[in-house]
C-alpha cells in the first residue's frame, strides 16, 4: 500500500531526497507510512501467537469486520482534511438502519389506504442514504451557515440522530429484515451477506468506495479544493475556492458512507436496532488519525485511513483471539491511539528540520 | 522510494521466517467461547467466572468475552469464534431479535450455542436456552412486598429498560400479585433504565410529589440500591423497599435493614448448567435436556440472606 502524494507531501519529498542524513530519511519513511508498518508487525505478532489468525476463514472474516471502520473512516477524511469533524456517523448509521427496517417491516402508510405500501429494495438503500445526506447537509449548514464549531454542531446531530432512530420504533428492534416476496421486498439480507470470489459484499464497497474516494480526494479539483480549505482556508477563500461548498459536500460524504454502514450492518444482523452504531465515531476518527490525517486538516490520505481502519480491526479481533482481558485490550487501543497522535506531531518536527537543514 | 523498497523486503522476509517457525500444536485443548454483556458489572461477571471455571475444570481451553450490549459487536465476537473453531459457544446474547442470525451462523459453522440468561426469539437453533423465571421471581417478591406492608397503602414502582423483555415480564409479575390486592394502590410507575443513578433522581421526585409513599419495588436491585440511597437522603424511614437479582449490593442492604427483600437469581447455577450441557453435548451429541429449561429464582429476606453468595445460594 502507498500513501498518495497531496501538494503538502509532495514538496516534503522534494527536501527529503536534498535531505542529509541516510538514517533521518529511514526514520522519516517509517513515520510516514507508521499505519502500514503497524498493521505488519501487528499481523506478524498475532500470526505467530495464534494457529488460527493466518487463515483464509480468518482473514475473510476480518476484512469484512475492517469494511464498517474503514467506510465510516473513508468519509470521514474528507471531514478531518477540510479542518472539521464528525461526530454524528455513528448515529447516523442507527439511524439509517432503522429507517431501512422500518420501510422493510412496516412499509408506508398513507392515509386513505387499507394495506401499507411496501417499497422495493433499491428505494429502502436510496431512502436510507438520502435520510444519512440530509444528516450531512444539516451538519455543514450548522458549520457553513451558521459558524458552529464542527465538534459541537456533529454533537448535536449525534444525539438528534440518535434520538431519531430511537422515536423510529420506540426503541424496539425490527426483527427479520429479509422481506416477504408477497411483498416483492426480499434480498436486503445480500447487502451484507453475500459474497462475490468468496470476499464479502461489504469488502467489495469498502474496495470501491476507497478507489472513488482517494481519486476524488488526489485527481479532481474538489480534492484539491479540499487540501486547500483544510490547508488554509483564507488563502483558499481569496484564491477564489468557494469554502463553503467544499465543506458541506465534505460533510454529505462522510453521513452517506455512514449510512452505507448501517445498512451493512442492519443486513449483517438481520435485524435493526436504534442503538446500532454507537461510539463507532470514535473507531473511526481514530483510523483517520492512525492512518497520519493531521486534526488539523490539510494533510493526509484516503488509503492511510484505510490503513488505518486495518490497524484497528487486526488490533481488535488478535487481542479477542488471543484471549487478552477486555479491560487491557482497552488500555492497548488507547496507548495505540495516543502513540499515533505523537508520532504524527514527531513527523511534523522532522519534515520541518528536514526542510530547513536543506 | 528506494528505502521503502528495501524496509517492505525486510519486512516480508522476516514475516516469511516467523511463518516457518510456526508449529501448529497438535491435540489442542477445544475452546469454550464464552460471551456476556459486560465484565464490569457483578451479575455478568459472576456469570462469566462460574462458566470459565466449570468449562476450565472440565479441561477445555476458555475465553471471556463482552459484546456491551451492542449487537454488531456480539456479532464481531461470534465470528471471531467461528474463525478460531470454538467448540462451543456460551452466549448471554445482546438482544432477542438482533442475535438470532448470529446464533445461526455459529450453529451452521458446527459450534454449539448455549444461551443463558436470555433468550432469542427463535428455537431449533441454540443447543440450550438456560433462563431464570423472571415471571416466578417477580410474584415470590411481589408477594413478600405486600406481606411487608400488610397488604395496604401507596406504592411506587421503578420499572427497567422498557425495551427489555425482562423489564416487561417482572412489571407482569410484580401486577399480579399487587393488583389483586385491594389495599395496595400504586401512586407511581417510572422507567430508570435499570440504573442506579437514574432511580435515585426518580426516587427522589416520586417522594416528593406523593409524601404518603410506603413502599417501593424495583424490577432490579440496581434501581432498588438507587432509591433506598433516595429515601435515606430525604431523611425518610420505615418505606418498604425490594429489589429483584439478588446482587451483592441488594445483599448487603438487606443485612443493613435498609431493603426488605430480593429474589436472587441463579446466574451461577444456569452458567455451570450451561457448560456442563455443553460438555455433555460435546461428548455424546445431545445435551440430554429440552431446549428451553426455566430455573427457579429465590426469594431473599433478613431471614436466610447469610445463606447465599455471589449470585448462588452458598450450599449449591
Amino acid at each position: 500500500m502507498k500513501i498518495e502524494s497531496d501538494p503538502t507531501i509532495a514538496t516534503d519529498m522534494a527536501a527529503d531526497r536534498a535531505g542529509p542524513g541516510f538514517a533521518a530519511k529511514m526514520f522519516d519513511v517509517i513515520l510516514r507510512m507508521r499505519a502500514v508498518v503497524a498493521l505488519v508487525l501487528l499481523v506478524v505478532l498475532f500470526s505467530v501467537s495464534t494457529s488460527t489468525f493466518l487463515t483464509a476463514n480468518n482473514l475473510t472474516i476480518l476484512a469484512k469486520h475492517v469494511a464498517i471502520t474503514a467506510i465510516l473512516a473513508i468519509g470521514m477524511t474528507f471531514v478531518v482534511l477540510t479542518g472539521g469533524i464528525d461526530l454524528s456517523v455513528g448515529s447516523v448509521a442507527g439511524l439509517a438502519g432503522m429507517v431501512a427496517g422500518a420501510l422493510l417491516t412496516r412499509g408506508l402508510v398513507f392515509s386513505g389506504m387499507q394495506h401499507p405500501l411496501y417499497p422495493g429494495i433499491l428505494t429502502v438503500v436510496f431512502v436510507s442514504l438520502v435520510v444519512g445526506a440530509l444528516v450531512g447537509l444539516l451538519n455543514g449548514l450548522l458549520v457553513v451557515r451558521f459558524a458552529v464549531a464542527p465538534f459541537i454542531a456533529t454533537l448535536g446531530t449525534l444525539y438528534i440522530a440518535r434520538g431519531a432512530a430511537l422515536l423510529i420504533s420506540h426503541g424496539a428492534t425490527f426483527p427479520s429484515l429479509g422481506g416477504e416476496a408477497a411483498r416483492h421486498n426480499t434480498g436486503f439480507l445480500l447487502l451484507g451477506q453475500a459474497t462475490l470470489f468468496s470476499v464479502p459484499l461489504p469488502v467489495w464497497i469498502m474496495i470501491a468506495l476507497a478507489i472513488v474516494a482517494s481519486v476524488l480526494a488526489s485527481k479532481t479539483p474538489f480534492g484539491r479544493h479540499v487540501y486547500a480549505v483544510g490547508g488554509n482556508e483564507r488563502a483558499a477563500l481569496l484564491s477564489g475556492i468557494r469554502v463553503g461548498r467544499v465543506k458541506l459536500i465534505s460533510y454529505v460524504i462522510s453521513t452517506v458512507c455512514a449510512a452505507t454502514v448501517g445498512l451493512i450492518i442492519a443486513s449483517q444482523l438481520e435485524a435493526a436496532h436504534p442503538a446500532t452504531g454507537e461510539s463507532f465515531e470514535l473507531n473511526a476518527i481514530a483510523a483517520v488519525v492512525l492512518g497520519g490525517t493531521s486534526l488539523m486538516g490539510g494533510r493526509g490520505s484516503v488509503l492511510g485511513s484505510l490503513a488505518g481502519a486495518f490497524v484497528i480491526g487486526v488490533l481488535a479481533d488478535g487481542m479477542v483471539m488471543l484471549g487478552i482481558s477486555e479491560f487491557w485490550q482497552m488500555v492497548i487501543k488507547g496507548v495505540v491511539i495516543v502513540l499515533a497522535v505523537a508520532v504524527d506531531q514527531l513527523q511534523t518536527k522532522l519534515q520541518l528540520r528536514l526542510a530547513r537543514s536543506h | 522510494m528506494r528505502f521503502r523498497g528495501i524496509i517492505a523486503l525486510a519486512l516480508c522476509g522476516f514475516c516469511g521466517l516467523l511463518a516457518g517457525c510456526h508449529t501448529n500444536r497438535a491435540n489442542q485443548k477445544k475452546l469454550i467461547e464464552i460471551i456476556v454483556p459486560s465484565q464490569d458489572n457483578p451479575f455478568f461477571r459472576a456469570e462469566a467466572d462460574a462458566a470459565a471455571e466449570r468449562a476450565r475444570q472440565l479441561g477445555y481451553a476458555v475465553r471471556v468475552d463482552s459484546h456491551g450490549d451492542d449487537a454488531y459487536e456480539q456479532d464481531n465476537l461470534i465470528d471471531v469464534a467461528i474463525a478460531s473453531n470454538a467448540a462451543a459457544i456460551i452466549l448471554d446474547n445482546a438482544g432477542a431479535d438482533a442475535s438470532i442470525s448470529a446464533v445461526r451462523r455459529a450453529t451452521r459453522a458446527g459450534i454449539a450455542c448455549f444461551l443463558i440468561d436470555r433468550e432469542i426469539g427463535a428455537s431449533n437453533i441454540a443447543k440450550a436456552q438456560i433462563l431464570a423465571d423472571n415471571d416466578q421471581g417477580a410474584r415470590l417478591v411481589a408477594a413478600e412486598f405486600a406481606r411487608a406492608l400488610d397488604g395496604r397503602g401507596d406504592y411506587a414502582e421503578l420499572l427497567g429498560k422498557e425495551s427489555d423483555t425482562n423489564a416487561q415480564v417482572r412489571t407482569k409479575g410484580f401486577h399480579a400479585i399487587l393488583d389483586a390486592d385491594k389495599g395496595m394502590n400504586l401512586v407511581s410507575a417510572q422507567s430508570a433504565n435499570w440504573s442506579q443513578s437514574e432511580a435515585f433522581q426518580k426516587t427522589e421526585t416520586i417522594l416528593e410529589a406523593h409524601a404518603t409513599i410506603r413502599g417501593i419495588i424495583a424490577g432490579n436491585d440496581t434501581m432498588a440500591v438507587g432509591a433506598v440511597a433516595a429515601v435515606k437522603s430525604a431523611g425518610l424511614r420505615g418505606v418498604t423497599i425490594v429489589g429483584f437479582d439478588g446482587s451483592p449490593d441488594a445483599l448487603a442492604a438487606i443485612k443493613a435493614g435498609d431493603l426488605e427483600a430480593t429474589v436472587l437469581q441463579p446466574a451461577v447455577t444456569i452458567a455451570r448448567l450451561a457448560v456442563q450441557e455443553a460438555d455433555q453435548f460435546l461428548r455424546t451429541g445431545t445435551t440430554g435436556h429440552a431446549e428451553r429449561q426455566i430455573i427457579p429464582c429465590e426469594l431473599v429476606t433478613a431471614q436466610n440472606v447469610d445463606e447465599f453468595g455471589v449470585f448462588e445460594k452458598k450450599s449449591d
